[in-house]
């Protein structure tokens, strides 16, 4: 049976996160676990700046809005894919900021049944006002609600 | 940050690839520096008690890895864009390969189309994904 929802909920903002300011520590670890070995990610100074991928440490207070269809939570989920559209690099003592979004909504039929796929999409700034990434996060839910 | 000059690309260039091997603590690194440190990344029996085969590489950790690859290519700042699809399970303690490809050169932009993807020892695409990236 084809999933039904409100499409009223794409695009509508259902959660702001605010982060406390990022460190150069921070920056540090998190470049060196992946190996990360270019200076701007691993040295402390004015050149410091985040791995490209940082930015996916910023995730809302709540994954998905209260309004998705109902069933879909039962569902067993995976982490299907990410899409980061980069901005403005991070900084040590900056500030972000992360707004929620549904951003698209579908459902697929594969050989083991039906896959209904919501894509959450964070929109990251910092405190100017800048923006940072775009992350959408494509969250695949096999099984019947 | 002096990077990768565009004219110096050709359509088909590779990317790596590079071989990597991800110890269980790096692994265990990488989860608590994103504070996503649960069970199913830092534990093996935890792991199997959600039906894996043992702790697993977080999906994140994989696209950090790629985009590692393509700064080591390009230089830090020419990465604008990085998509990818999680198909497999990347395990630590096993060997991996970063690779990638020229897919497009775009003159009017200066930047450049990748197909970048993990593979396993035996040759199994875990993760693919496509990237752009703004040269010289």
């Amino acid at each position: 049976m084809a999933l039904e929802f409100d499409r009223s909920i794409l695009g509508r903002e259902f959660d702001r996160s605010e982060f406390a300011p990022v460190t150069a520590d921070e920056l540090i670890a998190f470049s060196r676990a992946l190996g990360a070995s270019q200076r701007c990610y691993v040295e402390p100074g004015e050149e410091l700046i985040g791995h490209p991928t940082y930015c996916i440490r910023f995730r809302s207070s709540r994954f998905f809005p209260d309004t998705l269809p109902e069933g879909l939570q039962a569902r067993m989920s995976f982490d299907a894919g990410k899409d980061i559209e980069l901005g403005a690099p991070i900084r040590p003592g900056d500030r972000i900021t992360v707004v929620s979004t549904v951003h698209d909504l579908y459902e697929k039929t594969g050989r083991s049944g039906s896959m209904v796929f919501v894509v959450v999409r964070f929109t990251i700034t910092n405190q100017r006002g800048e923006l940072v990434a775009t992350v959408d996060n494509r969250m695949m839910y096999r099984g019947e609600g | 940050m002096a990077g990768l000059r565009f004219d110096d690309v050709f359509e088909g260039d590779d990317l790596g690839p590079v071989e990597r091997e991800l110890s269980k603590d790096q692994v265990r690194a990488y989860a608590r520096a994103i504070d996503h440190d649960f069970p199913r990344f830092t534990d093996d029996e935890a792991a199997r008690r959600e039906g894996l085969p043992g702790m697993i590489t977080p999906g994140n950790m994989s696209m950090g890895l790629l985009a590692t690859l393509i700064d080591d290519w390009a230089g830090p700042g020419a990465l604008r864009r990085l998509g990818t699809t999680f198909r497999g399970l990347v395990l630590p303690d096993r060997t991996i390969r970063l690779c990638g490809a020229v897919t497009h050169k775009d003159d009017a932009s200066r930047s450049v189309e990748l197909d970048v993807w993990i593979e396993s020892d035996e040759g199994e695409r875990l993760v693919i994904g496509t990237a752009t990236a703004t040269l010289a």
